[in-house]
């Protein structure tokens, strides 16, 4: 029943937290923002592979090249947004740059597209939401989280079945049948590109691709982890965007990298406002979200409260999980 | 038996949101009154992927796009643009007559 169907902007808009002309003043779109911040955005990413280069042959290429896949593995944000077309005003510049950001990332696009907007629909819903990162039982399942090889696994093993030409029943789900086709061809052209690229490598003997790219964006990953964890752990498990996610209130550069992705409650009441404007959105709906004032560390300090028993887990009236 | 169709005001053109999109309640139908580029046009205001409330969603004058998931139609001829979007929007014969919108129902 269509009336049954109530998006958390609509409820916003009902309760009176947003009126409708602010609403549509905060979804304007514009090229300007996003141009300006990927100006930045690559400006960084040479510097810091202009490190990796200056440190080639030393122990010091190891924290450069972390550092480098910080910033790389950053681009699943930029792909995020990319996917609610609020980075670009201009419709197919947010597919090309969410395709090519995908391709950095090994996180094929249009896949990721249909999984997110079960996520939108099924926040924190056990069964539903294709997103849901379960809460770790144990102190021993937080760190294999975010070891991250359980996220690894799990995305070799799904390109791999795309490439087979299979997908799970949860992905038969969340992608129309009419799709499938699209999804798993996007995997093989992905495979297809790595593996030309992997043997480019090994004929020419050129390294470059392993350290500026998939070096540093699996030392990177971790941190990716640590983040995304941040968005909805060790929130209970419940329909109400009030409760089931965090913003933090990150350092202006991790808020650059993240597109303002840690206004992450507010993105999840209005996912078509900009990430530019997320910020002013925030300043009307920072009283009934869930703010996290101490950040990514105060999120995980919450989650670590729960793991060890000192604070009631979110999820105690449910199975906890190996955090995988 | 059936009840005749005819034209019905729905609403004041002064009352429109110039340029977007305005929600009305129209017995108990949800509709969508669109003040595109090329005039105004009617649909249901219900996304035809997830039944999202499409009037709160971005419009830019053409193309309407859903708040919940981004998919995207065309608000003159409903025809659903991106995905998610896959069915068209139902749209209802619409016209401007004595200062009022007024739909064929
Ligand atoms: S509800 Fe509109 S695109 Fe999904």
């Amino acid at each position: 029943m269509p009336a049954e169907v109530l998006t958390p902007v609509t409820q916003a808009l009902n309760d009176g937290t947003l009126t409708r002309p602010e609403l549509k003043g905060l979804m304007k779109r514009s090229n300007g923002p996003a141009f300006r911040h990927l100006a930045i955005w690559i400006t960084v990413l040479l510097a810091t592979g202009f490190l990796i280069k200056m440190t080639l042959g030393t122990l010091w290429v190891w924290p450069a090249m972390f550092l480098h896949g910080i910033i790389l593995v950053h681009h699943f944000s930029l792909q995020h947004e990319c996917c609610h077309y609020t980075v670009f005003k201009t419709r197919w510049l947010n597919d090309f740059v969410g395709n090519l950001c995908g391709l950095i990332i090994m996180l094929p696009n249009r896949h990721f597209r249909y999984e997110h907007c079960d996520h939108h629909t099924y926040t924190q819903l056990h069964g539903d939401d294709p997103e849901l990162i379960e809460p770790p039982k144990d102190l021993a399942g937080y760190f294999w989280y975010l070891s991250s090889i359980p996220y690894w696994k799990n995305k070799f093993s799904e390109l791999f079945h795309h490439v087979l030409g299979k997908l799970s029943e949860e992905e038969q789900r969340f992608i129309p049948k009419e799709e499938y086709k699209t999804v798993i061809w996007e995997a093989r052209l992905m495979s297809a590109f790595y593996m030309t690229l992997i043997v480019v490598c090994v004929v020419f003997s050129w390294w470059a691709p392993v350290w500026y790219w998939w070096l540093p964006v699996l030392m990177g990953e971790p941190v990716m982890r640590f983040i995304r964890m941040t968005e909805h752990v060790g929130k209970p498990c419940v329909r109400d965007m009030k409760e089931n996610t965090r913003t933090n209130y990150v350092t202006r550069p991790m808020q650059f990298l993240c597109w303002n992705m840690n206004y992450h409650a507010e993105h999840h009441y209005a996912s078509s406002v900009p990430f530019y404007a997320l910020p002013s959105l925030h300043e009307k709906l920072k009283n009934i979200v869930q703010v996290e004032e101490r950040g990514y560390l105060g999120a995980h300090i919450d989650i670590l409260s729960q793991l060890t028993g000192r604070k009631n887990r979110s999820d105690a009236l449910e199975n906890p999980s190996n955090g995988t | 038996m059936a009840r005749e169709r005819s034209w019905q005001d729905v609403i004041a053109i002064t009352d429109l949101l110039k340029g977007d999109v305005t929600p009305v309640t129209f017995g108990s139908r949800e509709l969508a009154i669109f003040d595109t580029i090329q005039g105004i046009t009617v649909s249901m205001a219900r996304c035809t992927h997830g039944a999202a409330n499409l009037c709160d969603g971005y419009f830019d004058g053409v193309n309407i796009e859903c708040p919940l998931h981004q998919g995207l139609f065309d608000a003159r001829s409903g025809e659903a643009l991106a995905a998610p979007a896959r069915v068209k929007l139902r749209m209802i014969e619409a016209r401007e007559r004595n200062g009022m919108v007024q739909i064929y129902i």
